[in-house]
């Protein structure tokens, strides 16, 4: 009897961190989902699934999921690209490449208001560093954060300068767990530089790239901090990411029980896609040589 | 070692005596002031916390007016909400509205400090009849003008700046002559200098007698078109005072500006910035003369014990008195709210060295409080990116007002 409790015992302390932390906030979500409540009235009455019906038939909403769904398209291939190129060359235990790693990891460990803010700097439109130097060159200023076309692109790159590091980070640990006799025998048989990346290095990191890619769209379809001090979700809701309209009904428009319907949505599209995923490339991900 | 334990267990008797007869009430107190207003403040706090040593006032600065909102309504149901706090004039309707803020109007009828202020700060507190808030800060929006920059564009001699055609002459003016220098004409007015440019084409967002919206009443929409104007259509504000309001002000403390409209609240450290370059004018009377009172006064809890409630009036109380309402006056350019305030030497000589303060001081006779139904707080929420859509030339002014008068008007019916 003692032994089988033994086990329960132990992992008790973490189930109940989780269920207090994970698990009751998410169950008070879907509950204040069916419910009308502004965080200042003890009264919260049941509403069903009216909130659900409000947020599904808004053009805001179907307008930030489209906007996220093209931000994740985007710049989650784009890191992934980015990160495993850079880390190829990153491998070797060289001053050079170590200082590298240092000066590339250090925006994952900064500040993302702080990044935020001095992008936002950079990219003003007459007052930024980046429209001055167009200017010296005689080029016309950009409106990168007025215009609605342009402005999701400087969110995407903001972000990926401040992920990329952890990227590459993770990138380095999987290609330095590859026996480097593969690449003598791919070398041996004539294998050129390219073909050697694609055939060897590309499968053996398949595992990396797919722990990468489960983070990374949870990630982009949880982007928050950089669109709020940079857009605020504008120019005309060019930027609005699902998570910022989420915020905004919720905590700026006193609407908690939309807000939580908002939340469950992304939750139920995000249990969705690591389903997909799993069943689409998880099949092609060997955890063997 | 028995002794030493009894003298160790003694020693903290005495301790614990000594407390009781010290017995604090601590007061958590929320605001929005930093940099020099903070300074100002914690003076304020520390002049009253020695005339009443029972009292503790744990001052802390959230963040502006939208942060002390939102964090707010995230402290009440978590019950970890301050015992006072600052709350802007048109957004503390929905608190009290709601039962989360004491009603002061015993308090302040058996103050003698409610014969002392100025008709305007008394009337900003009501809400439905009764007092929430005590005014600590008032202000309004008054036109800030750089006279170096007017000079550099060939006007040493101020031109009328009265009304919305001769502040768009003069931006055109500034903007050709030192466009290519990075200067604009005039930064985009931030929402509470178009809630006075509304104002001064003589109507409202929402009536402040009837509560009607009159977000798509035409004078608002002439207002906002011509506001809107001065961004995308005549390219005289730089659209990174849209995208950011601060980023106007900002641009217009570094000199690269040559008028801004905004809150009294800037006058000192537009003073610092550009010395005698500033000059002070009132806002424009394009069609009358009209301008909001803004500001912020400070509100008590409904969950305070009584106790913590009677100490939480009793700072507030002193912090709107002449005496503090002068430290406070001098040092940040907010307006007396206290009729005996330019009474204090220091308010005096404030008075007397700053003229610019005067302005603001004298278009008070055309000033008036806005409307604070709980509506407000999500009108003023929603209307930035309106602005923003309308400002940089991406949506139609009459279309987007017209769709954010239905908007409130739907709220407004289901928040009440």
């Amino acid at each position: 009897m003692h032994s089988r409790l033994t086990p329960y015992l132990l992992i008790a302390p973490l189930l109940a961190f989780i269920a207090v932390f994970t698990y009751v906030p998410i169950l008070t979500s879907v509950n204040l989902s069916f419910r009308e409540w502004d965080f200042l009235t003890a009264a919260k009455p049941w509403v069903g699934t009216e909130n659900y019906r409000l947020v599904l038939t808004s053009n805001q909403f179907w307008n930030s999921v489209q906007v996220t769904a093209i931000f994740a398209l985007i710049s989650v291939p784009l890191r992934l690209m980015l990160a495993i190129g850079i880390a190829s060359y990153l491998v070797r235990e060289a001053l050079p490449q170590r200082l590298l790693r240092g000066a590339l990891f250090l925006p994952s460990v900064t500040s993302t208001v702080a990044i935020a803010v001095v992008f936002s700097w950079l990219f003003a439109t007459d007052y930024g560093v980046i429209n001055a130097a167009l200017a010296v060159f005689g080029l016309p200023k950009v409106y990168w954060l007025q215009d609605p076309q342009l402005a999701l692109w400087v969110i995407i790159l903001v972000n990926t300068w401040k992920q990329l590091g952890y990227d590459i980070v993770i990138y380095i640990a999987g290609l330095q767990a590859i026996s480097p006799d593969l690449y003598d025998a791919a070398n041996v048989d004539g294998g050129k530089r390219f073909h050697v990346f694609r055939r060897v290095t590309v499968p053996l990191v398949m595992p990396t790239t797919y722990f990468l890619l489960v983070i990374s769209v949870i990630e982009a379809f949880q982007v928050f901090t950089v669109v709020d001090v940079m857009t605020r979700g504008g120019p005309a809701g060019a930027t609005d990411m699902v998570v910022n309209m989420l915020y905004r009904v919720g905590f700026t428009l006193f609407d908690i029980g939309q807000g939580s319907a908002i939340a469950v949505l992304l939750f139920i599209l995000l249990i969705g896609l690591a389903i997909f995923k799993a069943r689409v490339l998880g099949r092609r991900v060997h955890y063997e040589a | 070692m028995f002794d030493t334990l009894k003298t160790a267990a003694a020693t903290s008797l005495l301790a614990l005596a000594s407390n009781a007869a010290f017995a604090e009430t601590t007061v958590e107190f929320w605001h929005s002031f930093s940099g020099t207003s903070g300074e100002v403040l914690d003076g304020i706090v520390a002049d009253f916390e020695a005339a009443n040593p029972d009292i503790d006032i744990d001052a802390q600065h959230i963040g502006n007016y939208n942060d002390i909102v939102t964090k707010l309504q995230a402290a009440i149901p978590a019950r970890r909400a301050p015992d006072a706090v600052i709350m802007e004039v048109t957004r503390y309707g929905l608190f009290a509205d709601r039962g989360v803020l004491t009603d002061l109007t015993g308090y302040l009828e058996a103050d003698p400090l409610k014969d002392e202020l100025f008709d305007f700060a008394r009337e900003v507190g009501v809400f439905e009849g009764k007092n929430f808030i005590v005014p600590f800060n008032s202000s309004t929006p008054v036109l800030y003008v750089n006279t170096a920059i007017f000079a550099d564009a060939g006007m040493e001699d101020i031109p009328a700046l009265t009304n919305f055609d001769e502040i768009l002459t003069a931006a055109q003016k500034v903007q050709a002559e030192l466009g290519d220098e990075g200067i604009s004409g005039i930064a985009a007015p931030g929402q509470f200098a178009r809630w006075g440019l509304i104002m001064a084409n003589d109507s409202d967002l929402i009536d402040s007698v009837s509560g009607e919206i009159l977000i798509d009443a035409p004078n608002t929409v002439e207002a906002y078109k011509w506001m809107a104007s001065l961004v995308h259509e005549h390219g005289v504000a730089s659209v990174d005072g849209v995208t950011k309001e601060n980023n106007g002000r900002d641009a217009f403390l570094a000199g690269k500006v040559g008028m801004m409209m905004n809150s009294t609240g800037n006058y000192r450290r537009s003073k610092t910035a550009l010395g005698d370059d500033l000059l002070v004018l009132p806002m424009p009377c394009n069609k009358t003369c009209a301008a909001p009172i803004g500001g912020a006064g400070i509100g008590i809890l409904s969950t305070s014990s009584d106790e913590v409630k009677d100490a939480a009036y009793k700072f507030i109380s002193y912090a709107a008195g002449a005496d503090s309402n002068a430290k406070w006056f001098a040092g940040t350019g907010y307006m007396p709210i206290n009729k005996m305030t330019k009474d204090q030497p220091v308010a005096a000589a404030a008075l007397e060295g700053e003229p610019g303060i005067t302005v603001a001081i004298e278009q008070l006779s055309v000033a008036r409080g806005r409307p604070r139904p709980p509506v407000v707080t999500w009108m003023r929420a929603s209307e930035y990116d309106m602005w923003q859509a309308m400002a940089l030339g991406q949506r139609d002014v009459t279309e987007t007002l017209r769709d954010f008068a239905s908007q409130t008007r739907a709220e407004e019916a289901r928040t009440n």
